[in-house]
């Protein structure tokens, strides 16, 4: 008896061969080939964390548009696990999807959700952050190449302070720098800090801004503290994000942060030969920070 | 509670809070010039009874397709839209005569035949003969109005005002969180036999829509706008009818008031579909065409990845 694809997972995989990714012609069939690939390294970073979803039904460049999904949608199957949190502006309980298994990962996969975003906090206490999250943007004409730099400089401050900081590119045109600590301050506090390396930041580098009315001004990169807050996320590793080339937010090694590094050479093609995973042992080295 | 004392400041009124009824019929008073004698609902209970030994009606959708707002002035009414019309026919699929497989259809080039792919497919807006203005989706998705979740209630009309040829499709509302509003706002509407006029976007569309009550429910049926339909004064045969005979009228209003009669919707049946749904039963005693579908070549790649995932999940 042969072995079919419904014997290997719960989910019903539809229309593998339209198009997702119109330049380079990736199929949603490679899309959830990638994501089953990559799950090993995805899944213990976004276990027991709700999920926000961006979906693509008809690809990045589709007939309809995309759209941001918190709540677990009408036909989500019972397997899939949830997250019932109440939404105080919207006044309303969502339904957000916890993913810990690989058939979840499938399952958001064939829902086209390129994009899965993750908040800083667990489920059993999402008021108390797990991570300290640094966005390292640059504002055009500062390139991804510049916040490298930035994020060097950020790297030796977390270093001198005996913390241990993790990269990863965020597919776009930043970087994004997080630190694991164990979940006992609140988001206030988490984000004050943040936003204190931010200004020391400034002191060293003409190039870094550190306040967000100053995240237009042209060539500067912004160190975004404001992220660091209850149900705020950021895109998980390894998740695709949704530019022409497939691009991935790439989690790197200290070492591959330099001048010239460009987020076009980390893709959905790319990123699954990368051997290694510079983010295996992130929870495992968790900081422990006193904070006023 | 809130949306009563709303409901009452819009009507400019200010009414004391005590009983839902008493509220009930001062709030009925002002919506329209009715003796109000509140009574208890009995027929209800009967009508349900009605229901349940026919069956002849559409399956209820477990589903909604929409929720927000009824809003009339500044009072809301929290409700979710369920589909309540169903389409139902024959629908067959087409297969291929030699091997039963089924078919699809592709987007031609029609200068060189040759299959478009969809990256390749723009809408363009003919503005004369062969000439196009093309449009992309994202322009396209720019110019629609956003759903901004409210049905919004701009007055009251009498509900047979309404011609139905306006008639576009019915929607069921259930009340969300809050009962009493929608209670409230389904009898008063009830006793005056009144509709709420207004309008709705749904999906991508706005439409004129008119919320009345059907079977002890909200409903809102959307209308269509009148550049939609036809005026049939349009019609030139129609211009020059000649005014019958008084003998004739008086034969044709005879004739008319004996086949009168009460309605009765379930006396009609869709015998086409009726007659296929047997030919169907009775073919289906005989061969059937079972159709082995080749399995995706994507298919193929995902089960290798699959099975190596899996494996590396296990050893961890």
């Amino acid at each position: 008896m042969t072995e079919k694809l419904k014997d290997l997972t719960k989910v019903d995989l539809k229309n593998l061969d339209k198009i997702f990714y119109p330049k380079n012609k990736v199929t949603k069939g490679q899309v959830v080939e990638y994501y089953i690939r990559m799950a090993p390294k995805i899944l213990p970073i976004i276990r027991d964390r709700p999920l926000v979803l961006t979906r693509y039904p008809d690809g990045i460049e589709g007939d309809k548009v995309s759209f941001f999904e918190k709540n677990a949608p009408e036909g989500t199957p019972k397997w899939v696990k949830t997250k019932v949190i109440y939404s105080t502006t919207s006044k309303r309980d969502v339904y957000y999807i916890v993913c810990n298994d690989l058939d979840t990962l499938i399952w958001l996969a064939n829902l086209a959700a390129l994009e899965i975003h993750m908040p800083f906090s667990k489920v059993d206490a999402l008021d108390k952050p797990d991570l300290l999250f640094f966005d390292v943007d640059p504002e055009p004409p500062a390139t991804l190449s510049d916040a490298a730099e930035v994020a060097l400089l950020l790297k030796d401050k977390l270093l001198d302070l005996g913390l241990t900081p993790f990269v990863k590119t965020s597919g776009k045109k930043g970087l994004h720098v997080v630190i694991p600590i164990e979940p006992e301050h609140t988001f206030e506090k988490a984000r004050a800090f943040v936003h204190k390396i931010g200004v020391e930041l400034t002191k060293e580098s003409d190039m870094v801004v550190s306040e967000f009315k100053d995240t237009k001004k042209p060539g500067k990169v912004f160190a975004d503290y404001l992220q660091n807050s209850p149900m705020r996320t950021m895109v998980v590793p390894y998740s695709l994000r949704p530019t022409p080339d497939a691009t991935v937010s790439t989690p790197l090694d200290w070492s591959e942060v330099k001048k010239g590094l460009s987020p076009t050479d980390y893709t959905i093609s790319t990123v699954v030969k990368r051997t290694g995973n510079p983010w295996k042992n992130l929870f495992e080295k968790k900081c422990r920070l006193s904070l006023s | 509670m809130l949306f009563f004392s709303l409901a009452l400041l819009i009507f400019g009124k200010r009414l004391n809070l005590r009983t839902p009824n008493s509220l009930l019929e001062r709030i009925l008073a002002v919506f329209g010039e009715v003796n109000v004698v509140l009574e208890k609902q009995e027929t209800q209970q009967e009508e349900a009874e009605e229901t349940e030994s026919e069956k002849t009606s559409a399956a209820a959708p477990s589903r909604s397709i929409w929720s927000g707002n009824i809003t009339i002035g500044l009072v809301n009414v929290p409700v979710k839209l369920f589909s309540m019309i169903y389409d139902k026919g024959v629908t067959f699929h087409f297969l291929h005569k030699v091997d039963g497989q089924p078919l699809k259809y592709v987007k031609m080039c029609t200068k060189d035949d040759k299959i478009v792919p969809w990256d390749e497919v723009v809408r363009g807006y003919e503005v004369a003969k062969n000439d196009y203005i093309v449009f992309d989706q994202k322009e396209l998705n720019a110019a629609k109005p956003e759903s901004d979740r409210r049905i919004r209630i701009s007055k009251f009309v009498d509900y047979f005002s309404v011609d139905p040829v306006y008639f576009d499709r019915t929607y069921a509302l259930l009340p969300e969180k809050s009962k009493d509003a929608y209670g409230l706002l389904l009898k008063a509407l009830e006793k005056t036999n009144k509709a709420g006029a207004g309008r709705i976007t749904l999906r991508t569309k706005e439409y004129p829509a008119l919320l009345h009550t059907y079977k002890g429910a909200l409903v809102l049926t959307t209308l269509r706008y009148v550049y939609d339909v036809v005026d049939p004064a349009d019609f030139e045969p129609l211009h020059k009818l000649e005014a019958p005979t008084k003998a004739e009228l008086d034969l044709a209003v005879k004739i008319v008031t004996d086949l009168s009669g009460e309605f009765d919707i379930t006396e009609f049946e869709d015998t086409y579909m009726k007659r296929v749904q047997e030919m169907v039963k009775q073919k289906s005693k005989g061969e059937k065409i079972h159709i082995e579908r080749p399995p995706e070549v994507e298919a193929k790649g995902l089960m290798v990845a699959l099975r190596e995932t899996l494996k590396q999940l296990e050893t961890k």
